[in-house]
This record gives structure tokens, sequence and C-alpha cells, in this order.
């Protein structure tokens, strides 16, 4: 873990990181991958991943509009937006 | 008469027996509130809305069954028309125009929502120090911590506040706080409660759950915060029994499994010991021990901060400053719109996991880390099938000591991390699992955890019921101000 792939994972993920904690968290970043690096000792050949406890399809239900449109007060309750749209800075000129 | 440190029964007997109406118990309880400020366990108050539910229930009395009841809210919860922060400057000024589902589960059966509980900052700690609201206080002990993330819903139980608290757990969310506040809580099975309006940390993980004074409390509201929702694809479409129809019945033969795996000869002494008694003591009420293997719980720690950072750092996208929430000021462009906001609006903590995350799902590394973190779960998850093969419950302390000082783990975060070594294999296993108070070392409590089997709480609410009317340890409660 290097200074150029923390700056390379701050850009995915959109934060920034200023000089001060650019260090300590390089520093944690590293210890915590060796911390996690403990699953190598696994034997984990042939075991399917498990991303769920629940191992179920999802249930389906009626393709019907369950939902009122409240588009009024999500757009009121947002930080920026006109009567139909979030606005946000001007994105082609 | 004092309604402080009383149980969900005992209140509702008195306002039953009428020696207290709807009005003067939620005066009360705001009142408790105020004097106990200090352990800065909420972060935002509904009084007004509180005393106008109280009073039309003085008016027409309800038959629901938690009528009146003050609930004391964790802040990840969305509460309609009512700030919701999750812990975070982000959403310091979001105010949801829904419900979840748990909390209008349980304001139907008649609890009165009096308030939003301080919490790590989007449920990552376990002291309670990540809030952006500051730390909460532990009443049993100035400057100790209460545990997290739901701290400040385990102090407001623990200070005898209110009777009971909703909480959510991730690694040990519930079950750590309440075992480091005194208090009794319960995980449920993943997909019990529905996670429709919980703000998500990791999605395969998170699950609410009941904080209260007793077994029995946590049985009462279990039963009205299960349902199964179409809102959330993993809700569970299963009976749900009435958690308090056995609670009674014997634990005469209940084989509780011992983890072989787990080295208590590296706990201090005191915890130890407080946990021997709790063997004796469930030996005389007829339960059998039985040893079980669980060959790979030693990997449930990093297994768990490889799942949990990664589902973290998808779900925490959607805070972007357009929608909802908090947005700097002034960006040039949108990418900056993205990237000052998060940078201002995330603390410390929630960024060191976001970039964990983003890390071990980026190109190249997801076999060797997310894929392989999958697979040991499987193996984890295995493990504890073929235990429950042979024994009822399973049995452990809860966390490996009492209650901390704030600060005192200094700034390496996985030392914090592995305050969570007993309570993560529950949630990766996605089983039920529970923390009863069961001794107190240098006068600061500390619980005992039971995991239950798949989907069977009422096993664990029975053998914690069992404890608690034959032990006095629920019973003991702080110096804090009345």
């Amino acid at each position: 873990m290097d200074k150029k792939t923390v700056a390379t994972i701050a850009y995915l993920s959109r934060l920034s990181l200023n000089e001060k904690n650019e260090d300590k968290i390089t520093d944690d970043l590293e210890n915590i991958i060796k911390f996690v690096d403990q699953l190598n000792a696994a034997e984990t050949d042939n075991i399917e991943p498990l991303a769920s406890p629940l191992e179920k399809t999802a249930k389906t239900r009626p393709d019907k509009i369950t939902a009122e449109n409240r588009k009024e007060i999500f757009l009121e309750r947002s930080p920026k937006s006109n009567e139909d749209y979030f606005l946000v800075p001007r994105v082609v000129e | 008469m004092s309604i402080q440190f009383k149980t969900i029964k005992q209140l509702g007997k008195m306002l039953n027996n009428k020696e207290i109406s709807h009005v003067e118990l939620i005066q009360e309880t705001f009142s408790l509130i105020k004097k106990n400020n200090h352990l800065n366990a909420f972060v935002t108050l509904n009084e007004q809305e509180s005393l106008k539910k109280a009073e039309i229930l003085d008016k027409s009395p309800s038959s629901s069954s938690l009528a009146g009841i003050p609930i004391a809210q964790k802040d990840l919860f969305c509460t309609k028309d009512l700030r919701t922060t999750c812990g975070s400057n982000m959403l310091s000024n979001f105010i949801p125009p829904y419900s979840a589902t748990v909390i209008e589960n349980l304001e139907n059966a008649g609890c009165i929502s009096v308030g939003k509980t301080n919490m790590d900052e989007f449920a990552m700690g376990s002291s309670n120090e990540t809030s952006f609201y500051g730390n909460v206080q532990n009443p049993w002990g100035l400057n100790l911590v209460p545990g997290g993330s739901s701290g400040g819903s385990a102090a407001a139980v623990a200070a005898g506040i209110v009777p009971a608290a909703s909480g959510t757990d991730t690694g040990g969310s519930i079950r750590q706080p309440a075992s480091l506040c005194g208090i009794t809580g319960l995980k449920p099975t993943y997909g019990r409660i529905s996670r429709w309006g919980m703000i998500a940390f990791a999605s395969s993980l998170d699950q609410a759950g009941p904080m209260a004074r007793t077994a029995e409390d946590c049985a009462l509201l279990l039963n009205e915060m299960c349902s199964h929702d179409e809102k959330d694809t993993t809700s569970l479409d299963e009976k749900i029994p009435d958690f308090t129809k056995n609670i009674n019945s014997s634990i005469e033969g209940l084989k509780i499994g011992l983890v072989k795996e787990f080295d208590l000869s590296k706990l201090d002494t005191d915890v130890v010991k407080v946990f021997e008694e709790s063997k004796k003591h469930y030996e005389s009420l007829g339960a059998k021990f039985v040893e079980v293997s669980l060959p790979n719980i030693s990997l449930s720690v990093p297994t768990y901060y490889v799942v949990a950072p990664a589902e973290c750092s998808s779900n925490l996208s959607r805070f972007d400053g357009v929608k909802f929430g908090k947005r700097c000021e002034n960006p040039k462009d949108l990418e900056e719109l993205y990237i000052k906001t998060r940078s201002e609006g995330f603390g410390d903590e929630v960024k060191r996991r976001i970039l964990i995350g983003s890390y071990v799902l980026s190109a190249g590394f997801y076999d060797a880390y997310y894929k392989k973190a999958q697979q040991v779960r499987r193996l984890i998850k295995n493990d504890f099938d073929s235990a429950f093969k042979n024994v009822d419950v399973i049995m452990s302390p809860t966390t490996r000591g009492a209650a901390f000082e704030a600060g005192s783990k200094g700034d390496d975060p996985i030392q914090m991390y592995l305050e969570d070594l007993f309570t993560i294999p529950a949630n990766l296993a996605g089983l039920p699992a529970m923390s009863i108070p069961n001794g107190m070392i240098e006068k600061k409590p500390i619980g005992l955890q039971l995991i239950g089997n798949f989907l069977d709480e009422s096993t664990l609410l029975r053998a914690a019921h069992n404890y608690q009317i034959t032990t006095d340890w629920h019973l003991k409660t702080p110096e804090v101000m009345s």
C-alpha cells in the first residue's frame, strides 16, 4: 500500500485526503490489509462464496404501482432543486 | 411514583391501574432525559409530538400491546418528519419524508418515540467515539464508553430514562453496548425485521433489534418489530411466533455449546470468573454443556473487515450531496460537488472503511479479498450448521472485558475492531444472538452472549428469562440523576 494506491482508491471513492492525514490513512490501510491477509490461511478451493445468510431467490410481486408520487416533498427536502429536478453545477457548457 | 428503571411490563401495569397518566409518563421521561443531558445519549428529541400522542391516549384509551410506552429510537432509523442524522455531519439536516417499517410497527403497537439516540457515525464503531455529535457517557462511570454503535440507546436504557430502545447490529452493535451498559439486547435472525428505512451500512449483516432491561421486555418488543415486508427483498416470509409464549418454560435438558476455539485464557481472569459462574448457574437450572468446534471462527474478524467495508463503500456512495443531506458550498463543477461534500460530510472512521471497501472491490483485488472473504464466510456458516446439530444455544462472553475509558484504545483501528471478536460470527452466519448482564467487574457490568439457531429466538429468550428470574445482575442500576 503506497501513497499512489491510496490516492487512486480515494479518487474512486470520491474522497479527498489532506496531506496531514494522508500518511496516517496509508499506514492504517496497510495494517488493515495485513490483518485481513489472515484469510489466505483458509482452504477455500471449490467453496461457493456466501453473499448473504439467506440463500433464497428474492420474492417477486405483481408489477403494480404501490407507492404514491411524492416528487414534491423529495425535491423540497433536497439541497437544491427547481420544481422538476435536483439541481447540480452545469455539466455541459 | 418514579418511572425510572421500570420495565415495559411494570409501566404497562402502572398505566392500566391509573397510577400514572400517559401524559405524566411522557413528562417524567423528558424530565429524566434533561436531567441526564450530560450522558449525550440523545441527538434529537420529539417532545411536542410525544406529548400530543400521550394526550390522545389519556382521552381515548387504546388496547394496543405497548400503548403509551416511551421508546428511544436509534438515529439510524428514518422517522417521518423527525431529523435522522445517523451520527453523521452528512445527514445533520436530513428530515425523512417517511418512517422505517420497524418504527411504524412499534408506533402502531402504541410505542411513543421520544427521541433519536446518539450512535457511532453510520454505525461504524464500538465505543460511540466516532459520532459527529460527541461521545456518549456510559451511566456506569465517568469517561467510560457505552460501547457502540448503539451507544446512545444502551445508555438511555441503562440510566433508566426509557424502558426500551431500538438498536441495530452489524457486527455486535446491539450486544456489545448492552454488555458494557448492563442491559439486555437481542439481534434477531437476519431478515426477521425489515431493513426498509434503516440507513444501510452492510446490507448482508445489518439487523435491527430490541434493547431493554429484561429478556421478557425484549420478547414483547420483538413481537411487534418483526413483520414480512414487501419493501425489503431480504425480509423473511416465515411464521412469526409469540416470543413471550414459552419464555417461562423450564430449560431442564437444554444443550448449551461451548466453543472449543474460543481461547478464554487470553481474557482477564475476572471475565473468566464471571463466565464460569454463569455456567454453574445454568447447570443448576438443568442445562447441559457440550463442547462444539467452530474451526474457522478465528477468521471471523478478518472476514468481517472485508465484507462490511465492501458493502459500506457501495451503500455510502448514495451520499453525493445531490438528493438529500449536506452539500458543500460553491462547488466549481459536479465532480468537486461530490468530492467536497463527501470529504466534509464523513468522519475519519467512515472514510477509512469506504477506502478499504473500494480497495477490496477494485479490479485485480476482488478475488483475493472479497470473493475469498465470502468463501470463508460460508465455511463459518457451515461450522455453525454442524454445531447446531448437537446443541440448542452457544454461549460465550459478549465482550473481552467491561467498559473501557474513552480514548484508551489509542488510534489503532484494529484494536477497536477486535472488540467485536465474540459478536461478529453471528452476523456472518445470520444467526440470532443476545447479551444479558451476568456479572460486575470493578463496579462495571458485563454481559453473557447466547447465540441461537436460525429463527430460534424463542429458545434464546427462554434461556435468558430463566437466568434473569433466578439472578439479579439485570436489576443492578448505576447512580444517575433521578
